[in-house]
């Protein structure tokens, strides 16, 4: 039988290395539509894009599944942002629907929902428009935990390390655990005309607070007393600290991420329909 | 298959391209006609056989004398090449009273109907606006691509692409004004703090044949050059290749059933008694009241009231701080140069329009007289360089309701009598304060402030973007909704096929998918789809 072939952007990043994983796990053929080559892996092959240039003519040759997971957050002028990251994503969207590719996932994030202010999440929600109006499917991972767990994931377990924990207010997120993520999106390109033209959270249902999460987290599960933060104080000393050029491991928009993050979970209905599911956050 | 058209606006021009290369279908258009007066021709011609910098004087006096307003600070209507032709009363606005501040000239007896003396924009719909539509974007897309391949079209690719989509291959715009550059480069720079308001920003998109402009300012005037889009240019056409025939100073008011076709009744303007005309179809594009009056007579309505939709206009003046260095519009284009949306949702249906114009010299025609005494002039002018000026729109569900009341049943040979009138809609001052307040907040990274207090809601069926008098309903039709192919009941071989079957009009622009729509039903009877 013919293995169908699914491109995947930024397949050397966290979540993209998890969905090429899944994807061949599943008898799939994976495309890395990457930078740099990844290393060799049975039934994965490589094809070289950079997000933000024009894809090379040939990179959709064969494609019947495109998911997009490639993102830059490396870089720190807003303009360069948005033209590398939203017109590039739309660059790509384009050469993907004239290549014919039927199946075109875009990995958003939980941060992109109306009224975000959030930089990130506006410029995510820019592109999911695009992917919308040419019935593709928006995916909204939650707060992506699991063994090796980049991003915030990886912030917030190194936070949970430290003997005495913030408190931002009410903050509470969605989480996903990585393998759910991962195997969630091949059941979703597989069930791919359900979810078509629409946009899907990809988490368990339930808010969890930060302090949970951080004992989640924890070294042993164990919780640590906490300090009220104002949030709004740190963010000012963090934007301060960018604006000298500086290079956090925490920005202040990703704070403005944790403190003002949505409450709203889209398209549980069809997961359910789908069968995919999401574990709940382990004690 | 005998097809009639009734109409030569932008809808009828529509039909005329879906039916044009179908060489089984004759295609008779019956119009009241109305066309720039041959003096104004002349005039027009000699300044176009110009440059700009040479324009022969009395000519361009002769057609630029910009429009004065009823009252000072207000719009003015706007003429075409220092015509009111586009509104002159050839018997169809005989029997229309207006109350209060309504509109009474809702229905152009002109050949190419408004779309002489439209602002030329050209967007589709947001899918968001198709969710209270019984049809998708994804219906018209073929046909907004079709017109959009046909017209003039110019544009550019910016953040407005994300809600509506280019369809097509533009021209590019011509050079933009010092003020719209700026407003433009600053929405660059300043992007997200922008849009964290909800707000958009991007350049104009336009029926105009952008690469030929030669910046003679005199857009809102008429373009010499006639370079932006009117329906009669199609028609023109399609005159000249012989495809249609066209049938000037006929106003139609009836249409019957004949069991196999239909009967359409019309009267010479110039007197004389009752023609008719026989056809298998009948396609209606006399405009939303127009339309509406032809239909409400046929099918014997009377003594009852329509609720229109209507996307209602307000005028806000934007301030900014830093001034412009010359004011004039000569060397510009002054047509809509940038738009401002504003949305509350994230599909682009809740939101509103502003269309941003420079400067051009109906402006300053508009101040009060005083503002141009000598003693005050240098202010003026001052003040002037600071001031754009936003022609904004709201969604019809957000905007008073139009309504059309019928008069009693009408003497023969004549449309029924109707008085437009309005309905409050409590929506409207909270969305317009809405609208404003994220403008506002958006100012001063675009150094584009709303004058306070200055923003003025235009009165009932002024915005000329109104319809859904017979709003295409996914059931059965009835004597008040159309079907897909825009057919009321009674009446099965006549397509409506102007706004009038909008279900609703939303806040953005508006003839480019009354044209997709329209595309959209003659494909569908041409090809004999669903009929």
């Amino acid at each position: 039988m013919t293995r169908s072939v699914v491109a995947v952007t930024g397949a050397t990043g966290y979540l993209g290395s998890l969905f090429m994983s899944a994807f061949v796990d599943a008898d799939y053929d994976v495309v890395a539509l990457t930078r740099r080559e990844p290393s060799a892996t049975p039934h994965v092959s490589w094809r070289a894009y950079e997000l933000g240039a024009t894809p090379p003519r040939d990179t959709f040759e064969g494609v019947d599944v495109l998911v997009h997971a490639a993102w830059d957050l490396g870089n720190s002028d807003a303009q360069e942002s948005w033209a590398r990251n939203v017109g590039g994503s739309r660059r790509l969207l384009d050469a993907a629907r004239e290549a014919g590719v039927a199946r075109v996932v875009f990995v958003s994030s939980m941060s992109a929902y109306f009224g975000t202010r959030q930089t990130y999440g506006i410029s995510k929600l820019a592109v999911e428009r695009t992917v919308l109006d040419g019935h593709g499917v928006v995916v909204r991972p939650g707060l992506v935990y699991g063994d090796n767990a980049g991003g915030m994931a990886g912030t917030l377990t190194k936070i949970a390390s430290l003997p005495v924990w913030p408190k931002f207010g009410r903050s509470a997120l969605f989480l996903a655990h990585s393998d759910d993520v991962a195997t969630g999106m091949v059941s979703l390109v597989e069930n791919y005309d359900d979810f078509a033209g629409r946009v899907v959270g990809f988490a368990h249902a339930e808010r969890v607070d930060l302090t949970t999460i951080l004992a989640s987290f924890a070294p042993h599960g164990k919780r640590h007393p906490t300090v009220p933060v104002p949030a709004s104080l740190v963010m000012s000393a963090l934007r301060l600290v960018e604006a000298t050029g500086a290079s956090l491991p925490f920005r202040s928009d990703s704070l403005l991420g944790l403190v003002r993050a949505t409450d709203v979970l889209p398209g549980q209905d069809l997961l359910a329909n789908a069968n995919i599911r999401f574990r709940p956050l382990a004690p | 298959m005998d097809v009639v058209i009734v109409g030569s606006g932008p809808s009828a021009a529509a039909v005329c391209l879906a039916f044009k290369d179908r060489r089984d279908v004759t295609l008779t258009v019956l119009d009241l006609g109305a066309e720039l007066e041959s003096e104004r021709v002349a005039s027009r011609a000699t300044l176009a056989s110009q440059e700009p910098g040479s324009f022969d004087a009395a000519a361009l006096a002769h057609l630029s004398t910009p429009p004065r307003p009823e009252t000072p600070g207000a719009l003015p209507r706007k003429q075409i090449y220092g015509s009111n032709f586009p509104f002159d009363d050839l018997g169809q606005l005989r029997g229309v009273r207006a109350n209060n501040d309504a509109n009474d000239l809702v229905v152009s007896g002109a050949y190419g109907g408004f779309s002489n003396t439209w602002g030329a924009q050209v967007m589709p719909y947001s899918t968001g606006t198709f969710r209270t539509w019984p049809l998708t974007r994804d219906d018209l897309e073929p046909h907004y691509r079709a017109i959009l391949a046909h017209i003039p079209y110019s544009g550019e690719s910016d953040d407005l692409e994300e809600t509506f989509p280019l369809l097509g291959t533009p021209d590019h715009l011509p050079k933009v004004s010092e003020r719209t550059q700026r407003v433009l480069d600053r929405y660059t720079a300043h992007r997200i703090d922008v849009r964290r308001h909800g707000v958009v920003a991007g350049h104009a998109r336009l029926a105009l044949r952008g690469s030929k402009c030669r910046l003679c300012g005199l857009c809102m005037t008429g373009c010499p050059y006639e370079l932006i889009y009117s329906a009669s240019q199609t028609f023109d056409e399609l005159r000249r290749e012989g495809r249609i025939t066209y049938h000037a100073g006929v106003r139609v008011h009836r249409v019957e059933n004949t069991g196999g076709g239909t009967r359409v009744l019309a009267t010479s303007v110039n007197g004389g008694g009752t023609q008719e005309f026989k056809a298998d179809k009948v396609f209606l594009c006399a405009g939303a009241i127009g339309t509406t009056r032809i239909v409400a007579g046929s099918l014997g309505l009377h003594d009852t009231t329509i609720t229109l939709e209507e996307s209602a206009q307000f005028v806000m003046p934007f301030v900014s701080l830093r001034p412009v260095k010359h004011l004039t519009q000569d060397g510009e284009f002054t047509l809509n140069q940038f738009n401002l949306f504003v949305s509350f949702d994230d599909d682009g249906k809740d939101a509103s329009l502003v269309h941003c114009y420079p400067y051009n010299n109906i402006m300053k025609e508009s101040l009060p007289s005083i503002a141009a005494h000598r003693a005050l002039a240098p202010f003026t002018e001052r003040g002037l360089r600071h001031l754009t000026v936003g022609l904004g729109y709201l969604p019809s569900w957000a905007s008073p309701k139009p309504e059309i009341r019928l008069g009693g049943v009408p003497r023969d040979g004549e449309l029924p009598d109707i008085t437009v009138s309005t309905r409050e809609n409590p929506r409207t001052a909270q969305m317009l304060s809405l609208v404003t307040q994220r403008l506002r907040r958006a100012g001063r990274a675009l150094d584009l402030f709303p004058i306070p207090t200055q923003t003025t809601l235009s009165g009932a069926a002024k915005s000329y973007h109104f319809g859904g008098s017979f709003p295409h309903a996914a059931d059965s039709p009835t004597e008040r909704s159309s079907d897909l192919l825009g057919r009321v009941d009674g009446l099965p071989n006549v397509h409506l096929v102007d706004a009038s079957v909008f279900p609703t009009v939303p806040a953005t622009t508006f003839t480019l998918t009354i044209m997709a729509n329209a595309h959209r039903i003659a494909t569908r009877v041409a090809d004999g789809v669903g009929l």
